[in-house]
């Protein structure tokens, strides 16, 4: 009860205990533990390495973005219908990414997803009339109240956390199990007469349509969303964050979001290379912690 | 419709163009071919992508900027700058193949791919801190200056000179691979790396000798390109997508698919560019998309 409980109250609470600049740090934890925790489910669960992931958070701003700049909907309306609509469209571009991409697997699935961020990377630079191009696109503060963090953070967890629910649900469904059992040994289970690349197309598109409402939830928390989001260096940021915290237990990557973007913070606000102080942590975690943050405080326990 | 097609083809009809074009196309995809043929050598012998091929080529480049302000213009400073590049990418890819790479080779792909990632944004940080953030230029030597003549079309001699250079590469490979012992080995290494090890061969002196060969061709490249870019923050970036997208298509592993996928692609941005002016970039992801789709392993590679 108290496992439970604890973390609830925490976060339930951090709006009254944090400073406006911590709570939109809280606000970008929040939206990078479930991007985390959803490529995850596929990396750690599905044992299927996505490295063009960023197409989905990209996607899912840029929705957003579009959705309020360009639908001409009233500004309460189009702000109702960002959740909804980023959850569809970044689903939508799952499937046709997925499609074509769990036909194949290993490294290169990886570089599958990877040639279909880099071409909607393009689209979004190209398409300036849509996408801003270079300059991206800014200005989409919520309205009202929600334009101030502390409703915003609630505004987000409210999303958020049911969104983990359904991924834990998910995790641990019999479809979940099956889904473990493909990272085990795929061929083992075709023969017993699974659908292989459905499961791993279905969870897939679960992944992708989380991550695009992750991506649309943190557009909206700094009013922005740039081609960047789209591009290759993009991509290791999930990653990053799943190997940090852990990819064998459902929060470690949620873990290692929160790690990584509070490192992030602390660091780039002293140096400008801050790249190089994240290259030598990743080297540092892949040299000498195999199983991420959680892998390493279990063995320190044991 | 049918108006706009024909009204941005129709450079298409003037052969001085399409000559100009090719020429052009050629000698971007010899560089792109240096540059992506260590990459692709690295993969099939080390399995392992090395994202920060890019990186070494940008190091190549700036130790060429350096090395040439000694003797700007001249043909000494130039070779200097292409020996330089060469020798000290294969010192940075031995070191890094023995400091780090080793270690993982047993681990998933996810920490691979984070180690070489790593050395992206260490490099790239690595080089503003040594020779800022300015871009910086090289001089094309005196020798290699103006522009050859032939059928109306007028062509910078450097650009031949490129294409000279990338055949030399190609055939000098080729040679090592095909003719000497050593090539033997990295060719049965990307088959099957533990049946090489089983019947005795220093599979970790091979390895190292492997990705500092594909560093110094890197460098080799970036020396080379330093004439006609701007040496500066990245251009790693940028270059290493390009060498991807090659290496993909041309088949991870394969020295001859890199040859042809680079020129592929270097012919496909130089007509790509005046058929859609902008968005020509499109055209080589759409490329490796179908690539990958219709012919995984590339189109010389061989399946897994």
């Amino acid at each position: 009860m108290i496992r439970v409980a604890l973390p609830v109250l925490l976060l339930l609470g951090l709006p009254f205990a944090l400073s406006d600049f911590w709570l939109f740090i809280a606000i970008e934890v929040l939206a990078f533990a479930l991007y985390a925790v959803s490529f995850n489910v596929l990396l750690g669960y599905g044992g299927m390495l996505s490295f063009g992931h960023a197409a989905f958070f990209g996607v899912g701003g840029y929705a957003a973005a579009i959705l309020i700049k360009q639908a001409g909907l009233p500004g309460g309306v189009a702000f109702a219908l960002v959740p909804l609509v980023a959850l569809a469209v970044s689903a939508a571009f799952a499937l046709l990414i997925g499609y074509f991409s769990v036909q194949r697997s290993g490294i290169y699935f990886a570089m599958l997803t990877f040639a279909f961020q880099m071409l909607l990377y393009t689209i979004a630079l190209k398409a300036t009339s849509v996408t801003g191009g270079d300059d991206g696109m800014t200005g989409l503060k919520p309205p009202g109240l929600l334009a101030k963090p502390f409703y915003y953070y609630y505004f987000a967890l409210a999303l958020i956390a049911p969104a983990l629910y359904v991924l834990y649900r998910m995790v641990n469904s019999p479809f979940g199990f099956t889904l473990r059992a493909l990272r085990a040994n795929p061929r083992r289970v075709q023969y017993i007469g699974v659908n292989v690349r459905a499961h791993q197309l279905v969870a897939f598109v679960i992944s992708g349509a989380f991550a695009g409402l992750a991506g649309a939830l943190f557009a909206l928390s700094t009013g922005n969303v740039f081609p960047g989001w789209l591009n290759w260096t993009a991509s290791a940021t999930p990653i990053v964050m799943a190997v940090l915290g852990g990819v064998h237990t459902f929060l470690g990557p949620a873990v290692g979001a929160a790690v990584y973007v509070v490192l992030e913070v602390l660091i780039s606000g002293r140096t400008e290379y801050w790249p190089l102080a994240m290259g030598v942590i990743i080297v540092a975690l892949v040299l000498l912690m195999p199983e991420g943050l959680s892998g390493f405080a279990r063995r320190k326990a044991a | 419709m049918i108006d706009f097609v024909v009204q941005q083809l129709a450079w298409a009809q003037n052969p001085v163009v399409v000559a100009r074009q090719l020429l052009a196309g050629v000698s971007n995809g010899m560089l792109l071919f240096l540059i992506s043929a260590g990459l692709s050598l690295i993969f099939g012998v080390l399995r392992v992508i090395n994202f920060a091929h890019g990186a070494l080529f940008m190091f190549g480049a700036l130790i060429a900027v350096s090395l040439t302000a000694l003797a700007p213009g001249t043909t000494g400073g130039f070779v200097a700058a292409l020996i330089g590049a060469s020798a000290g990418l294969a010192v940075l890819g031995a070191a890094i193949e023995t400091g780090l790479l080793r270690r993982i080779y047993r681990a998933p792909h996810e920490y691979q791919l984070l180690l070489t990632f790593a050395l992206v944004f260490i490099l790239g940080d690595a080089a503003k801190l040594i020779w800022g953030r300015e871009d910086n230029s090289v001089q094309v030597p005196a020798l290699l200056t103006g522009s050859a003549q032939a059928f109306g079309l007028t062509f910078p001699t450097y650009r031949l000179f490129l294409i000279v250079v990338g055949i030399a590469v190609a055939i000098g490979l080729w040679l090592v691979l095909h003719r000497t012992r050593w090539g033997i080995f990295v060719r049965a290494a990307t088959i099957d790396r533990g049946m090489l090890s089983a019947l005795g061969v220093n599979t970790r002196r091979l390895f190292t000798a492997v990705f500092a060969l594909g560093a110094a061709l890197a460098g080799l490249g970036g020396a080379l390109a330093a004439p006609i870019v701007a040496v500066g923050p990245g251009l790693h970036v940028q270059v290493i997508i390009d060498a991807f997208v090659v290496v993909v298509i041309g088949g991870m592993g394969s020295v001859l698919g890199a040859l042809v996928a680079s020129l592929l692609v270097g012919i496909v941005n130089a007509f790509g560019i005046l058929a859609i002016p902008g968005a020509a970039v499109v055209l080589t992801f759409a490329l490796m998309a179908v690539v990958l789709i219709v012919r995984p392993h590339g189109l010389f590679g061989t399946p897994e």
